[in-house]
């Protein structure tokens, strides 16, 4: 394609804007600079709590974040963090408005809370939400199963099973699928893997396997604590007392290590049971702690937005034919480019990506459209993080990777200081190289 | 239906009964629905509520409209107003962009859902663009200006969710149990319609509906989170009403089958369910012990049916609520999967369980866990707008679950509730026979009627 064309094309996606930024382009009549209710940390000694306090909101949100994720699995034992999560949350306890053993999950609804737990490279991360007033006896809950969990051949044999039935399910979706793909090309530890496992792992995970991660892991040093809503002055008791609840110890160090992504950027193939192909590209990162954050959020949002059609509501998930995750979850974080091809032909769409890429590499942004891309990507991020399970888990993570205690605040400062400079840094830094997943159709001969 | 969250669950369908237009949205006396919301009359008509909250720092702004799904003629037009909201929001206005721009440049997200007989156009955006999109959504739906442009563009985008909404089976569930629960009006249509239904409405009858619909008089503006008590005077005024006069759509009666029959369609997987005529949003008690009902069987994860669902069949969908509504109500059960059968059976038995009087342990559990969802279910600006959207479109703002926190009508009902009386609910509303609908593959069909 040459150059004229690129250029049609372009302005057909509507990224005109990339290549003559300083015309047609309207910014933002304002220029918002929101921010969250400010952030405080208290030290419990033990551990510490982040609290975004929110005095109207009707319940309360805590993320336990437990240092056993997927950069302390082991060769081979892939999925096992999931699994002693699963054990946990059906850990029989009582409690004194559950005179019954139940399993932790039914526990907590029958408290009137709720309890949901997400595997990623760095943690297992525990969300509980409940009224202000119940939040400590729901704690108190999740702090008898996570010190006493139940690893009996029978709890052992439902978690199992509930985690393959949730993998077969996974594989039938193309993005995840891609995902995973890049992650196992880039990672170099088990940050590599996939965060429930694999049907084949799962069944090879054994009683004493579950029992050895677990007692590696749950130990008083490796939890960490975030809250938001309606937070009560006991709260940072409770964390602390189910921190006290397991046993002391030392963690140990965690490898944290992604391939260089050679030059010639690798191609990974997968054919599954989907209706059209999509193609997941993927880069490396800068951590959130990097001064070039800022400008890859910017990225993420120019990338996942500038190649849709023009629509007067915003388009869902399957009605976007591109879309960009920064996933900073793990160690080292990764930008991921997808490319939906029951939407757009993914062999053009793909070359022009890399186009853009390269031409955000070579140009700076105009003020307008920097402007512009700030504003949308300012945006995404505050509608992506509204409810307490999304501000109290970023307020951890973040703060986990650098961002201080008042992280969120701190994150979108570093959207709204980006310059022109360090986007065009970031996309020659980090939007150069890449790993190409194609997911197809079983039948067919790919893109 | 309780809350926003369910609420948006249920979004890509028709369920609703055309009734009076609720006065208490548009005119007469203003609700009161608790000391940090405020509510005022709009200068031309209609009603605002604003309600600030602490916490992210963004806004949801909604229109809410009454206006049938299919058109005001006598003549049906299936996904008219779908449309016709969607080319409002694709049109340049005589000053300034096109609402969907606005909305885009501030960095937000705008979406429209159609039900039966009302409309809501919603944006999300960051707080400081907030009173920017007031001006732009009421200048943009309190005088509607439709172009061929803003036509094109959006026969296009509804023709394409209108086509997605066909594979969805909680969809096209709900739209068969409607068209058989209801024997006329826009409830016994599909909202959305599908996309020959889009291609095939006028310019003429888009910009005919637009004028009627979208006006001040028949509007609630809902606006919450991150903002100011007074952000409603950032709305414009727009036309006035014809004559100077309000003009409150007329009452009609729905049109309910004597003896529903059960209906078999095609679709790409085995699917089903039910649907029952419920109580009126006028019974408060009565209704909330049909939320109740549907949150102790059919809570995502952990209702009575679902987890069980959850833990036999885990690639099913199962999906369960009762819709809150003017009158009728309609209670709804959707299940796709392999499974199907056993699906229906464990459904079964959860409608058995609950006509019958749960112990009290098991009754006092599910209420607290029912009062936590509903808290729960508020916490994000989009949330409680919907809240108040829905319930004042419906006619009944102070019966929202949001209205006076825990000391409103909602709670109150909600703390009346006994396990007799639940039972008893059950009994009159869903001891009856209810519209059964089965969708199958069409060869899997053929087979087994041989």
């Amino acid at each position: 394609m040459n150059v004229s064309k690129t250029q049609a094309f372009l302005a057909a996606l509507g990224l005109a804007v990339l290549l003559a930024p300083a015309q047609g382009v309207r910014a933002a009549a304002q220029s918002p600079e929101p921010h969250y209710p400010r952030a405080v940390a208290t030290n419990l000694g033990v551990t510490r709590l982040i609290g975004e306090t929110d005095s109207d909101a009707p319940v309360s949100g805590v993320q336990i974040f437990v240092a056993a994720g997927l950069d302390r699995e082991r060769a081979g034992k892939n999925g096992v963090s999931a699994l002693v999560a699963e054990c946990i949350l059906r850990t029989p306890v009582t409690s004194d408005l559950v005179a019954v053993p139940l399993p932790l999950r039914e526990a907590m609804t029958a408290s009137g809370g709720s309890i949901t737990y997400t595997v990623d490279g760095r943690s297992v991360h525990y969300y509980i939400e409940g009224r202000p007033e119940s939040i400590g006896a729901l704690l108190a809950l999740v702090s008898k199963a996570m010190a006493q969990p139940d690893f009996s051949t029978p709890t052992l044999a439902a978690a199992r099973a509930s985690l393959t039935a949730r993998l077969s399910a996974f594989e039938g979706n193309a993005l995840s699928v891609g995902i995973e793909m890049f992650r196992r090309s880039y990672y170099a530890t088990g940050a590599a893997e996939p965060a429930l496992g694999t049907i084949a792992t799962l069944s090879g995970l054994s009683s004493a396997d579950v029992q050895t991660f677990y007692a590696a892991t749950y130990r008083r040093a490796a939890i960490a604590a975030s809250a938001a809503g309606r937070l009560t002055p006991d709260l940072g008791r409770s964390v602390s007392a189910l921190a006290n609840a397991l046993p002391d110890g030392p963690l140990s160090a965690v490898d944290e290590r992604a391939h260089p992504i050679p030059a010639q950027a690798p191609r990974i193939v997968a054919r599954r049971d989907v209706q059209a192909p999509w193609i997941v590209v993927g880069f490396a990162a800068p951590p959130p702690s990097s001064r070039d954050f800022g400008a890859m959020l910017v990225l993420e949002s120019l990338l996942s937005d500038a190649f849709e059609r023009s629509s007067a509501t915003t388009l869902g998930f399957v009605e976007k034919s591109v879309g960009a995750f920064y996933l900073y979850d793990s160690t080292p974080a990764s930008l991921v480019v997808y490319v939906n091809g029951t939407e757009v032909d993914p062999s053009i769409a793909l070359r022009e990506l890399l186009v853009v890429s390269k031409s955000l590499s070579l140009k700076p942004l105009g003020p307008t459209a920097l402007k512009h891309f700030k504003t949308a990507a300012e945006g995404q991020f505050v509608a992506d993080t509204v409810d307490l399970a999304d501000r109290s888990y970023l307020l951890g993570a973040f703060s986990s990777q650098g961002l201080g205690s008042d992280s969120i605040n701190a994150a979108l400062t570093a959207l709204q200081n980006t310059t022109a400079a360090d986007v065009r840094r970031v996309a020659r830094n980090y939007l150069q190289r890449y790993i190409v997943a194609l997911v197809l159709p079983r039948q067919s001969d790919g893109p | 239906m309780t809350t926003g969250h369910r609420l948006r669950a249920c979004t890509l369908g028709a369920f609703l009964i055309l009734a009076a237009v609720p006065a208490s949205a548009t005119t007469g006396d203003l609700p009161a629905l608790g000391p940090s919301v405020t509510v005022t009359r709009l200068p031309l008509g209609g009603t605002s509520i604003v309600q600030p909250a602490q916490g992210a720092p963004v806004a949801a702004v909604e229109l809410w409209y009454r206006a049938p799904s299919t058109g005001f003629g006598s003549k049906p037009v299936p996904a008219l107003a779908r449309l016709a909201a969607q080319v409002v929001a694709a049109s340049k206005p005589l000053i300034g962009d096109p609402l969907g721009k606005v909305v885009t440049d501030a960095g937000g997200r705008l979406a429209i859902t159609v039900y039966s007989d009302s409309i809501s156009i919603s944006a999300v955006v960051p707080a400081d663009a907030a009173r920017q999109v007031v001006k732009a959504l009421t200048t943009s739906f309190f005088a509607p200006v439709v172009t061929q442009d803003g036509f094109r563009f959006a026969q296009r985008d509804v023709e394409q969710e209108a086509l997605i909404s066909t594979f969805d089976p909680q969809t096209v569930v709900r739209d068969a149990i409607f068209s058989q629960l209801f024997t006329d009006g826009p409830q016994h249509y599909p909202a959305l319609g599908g996309p020959s239904d889009v291609n095939q409405i006028s310019f003429a009858d888009v910009k005919s509906f637009a004028e009627r619909a979208f006006r001040s008089q028949n509007a609630t503006l809902v606006i919450s989170g991150d903002v100011e008590p007074t952000i409603a005077g950032a709305a414009v005024a727009g036309r006035p009403a014809t004559g100077g006069a309000l003009d409150p759509e007329p009452a009609l009666t729905p049109a309910l089958a004597d003896i529903p029959a059960p209906i078999t369609k095609d679709f790409v997987e085995p699917s089903g369910g039910y649907g029952w005529v419920g109580p009126a949003i006028t019974s408060p008690r009565e209704a909330t012990a049909m939320d109740f009902i549907a949150d102790f069987l059919f809570r995502s994860d952990d209702g009575f049916v679902t987890k069980q669902a959850g833990d036999r069949y885990p690639d099913s969908l199962l999906v369960g609520q009762f819709i809150t509504l003017h009158d009728p109500g309609v209670m709804f059960v959707a299940f796709a999967g392999q499974d199907d059968d056993a699906l229906k059976s464990l459904v079964d038995a959860g409608f058995a369980r609950v006509q019958q009087p749960l112990e009290p342990a098991v009754f006092a559990s599910a209420l607290g866990a029912f009062k936590y969802h509903l808290l729960s279910d508020l916490q994000t600006p989009t949330e409680m707008a919907d809240n108040f959207g829905w319930y004042t479109v419906e006619g009944a703002p102070d019966y929202a679950p949001g209205a006076n926190g825990e000391h409103g009508v909602y709670f109150e009902a909600a703390n009346s509730l006994t396990p007799e009386y639940v039972a008893s609910v059950a009994q009159k509303y869903l001891g009856k026979a209810p519209v059964i609908v089965t969708l199958r593959p069409a060869v899997v069909r053929k087979t087994q009627s041989q």
